[in-house]
């Protein structure tokens, strides 16, 4: 309670209520986000079955850690939760519209970057199934099948 | 129904209610010397459990503000949880302003707040040069009173009065 007769800057205010908004409210659902975003890429990156291990495990702790990370600096109260669970619910139904995540070499800069194939993207998704089946012919003895 | 309902809004309504702001403050030993002994300076007064990491970090900031009004502040804290060693207290956050004891049947009457009721430390109350408190912390805590920055334009406003 503050005495309304006084003249105090906005700003002050104005500074304490949006970091107390990012806090409470936004970065619970960033959380949520970036955990589901993680664990998804990362289990479609293994089922892959083309990386290698240490990428693997690389890409598993680094996505531990953060979402560990966002668990300990979160403020952790019930009006948290709604924002979370929209955190969580807004990766899930991105996630359920992405066909595959790879790894391709860019031609240009001769290094792995990750590549999001879309449900939508049918050209993307059979130029996938071709280099997959490519692949697999290489290498007698594995199922051709993508 | 109506005769349990009434009872039980008043019942609530005293536990929630605390007192206005502004208003005279009432008068509060720290150690030795009474809070109107400051009268001419603005007061910076804050109710606190020793053990409550927000407090600890709010000392830090009352500390900074105590150097950055010098002369025109007064910075003072009371411990009210059972078992509070206030003197401990000062030495491990390196405070410079009285820390003292009190109960928490006279920090409830001091802000105004029914006896028992919960409150959220630290409790902050701003008391201006005539010993009026012009700014007090929510029952259940106002983190906006704890923030360098704000407290910093609270003070300005207030000594601009």
């Amino acid at each position: 309670m503050i005495d309304h007769s006084l003249v105090i800057s906005p700003a002050a205010a104005l500074v304490f209520h949006l970091k107390q908004g990012f806090w409470l409210y936004a970065w619970p659902m960033m959380i949520g986000f970036l955990t589901i975003l993680g664990y998804q890429a990362l289990s479609r990156v293994v089922t892959l079955g083309t990386t290698k291990w240490p990428v693997v495990f690389v890409l598993a702790c680094v996505v531990s850690m953060i979402s560990l990370f966002g668990w300990v600096t979160m403020v952790r109260g019930i009006h948290m939760i709604p924002f979370y669970g929209c955190g969580v619910g807004l990766a899930s139904a991105m996630m359920s519209r992405v066909y595959a995540i790879t790894l391709p070499v860019h031609p240009l800069l001769k290094m792995r970057i990750i590549r999001v194939t879309w449900r939508g993207d049918l050209d993307g998704i059979e130029r996938l199934k071709q280099a997959l089946r490519a692949r697999a012919a290489a290498q007698p003895g594995t199922d051709a099948r993508v | 129904m109506s005769r349990t309902l009434i009872p039980l809004l008043a019942l609530s309504g005293a536990l929630w209610a605390q007192g206005p702001v502004p208003r005279p403050a009432p008068e509060l030993k720290i150690g030795a010397a009474p809070v109107s002994n400051w009268r001419g300076r603005i007061v910076l007064l804050a109710f606190i459990s020793t053990e409550c990491p927000h407090c600890q970090r709010a000392s830090g900031v009352f500390e900074q503000l105590l150097h950055e009004f010098a002369g025109k502040l007064q910075v003072a804290e009371v411990a009210f949880n059972p078992g509070a060693d206030a003197a401990a207290f000062r030495k491990r956050f390196g405070l410079s302003f009285p820390v003292s004891l009190s109960s928490s049947d006279a920090a409830h009457d001091f802000l105004g707040i029914e006896r028992g009721a919960r409150l959220g430390t630290p409790q902050v109350v701003v008391i201006d040069r005539s010993g009026v408190i012009r700014a007090q912390s929510e029952r259940l805590g106002s983190p906006i009173l704890q923030t360098h920055d704000y407290l910093r334009e609270l003070l300005k406003a207030i000594e601009a009065r």
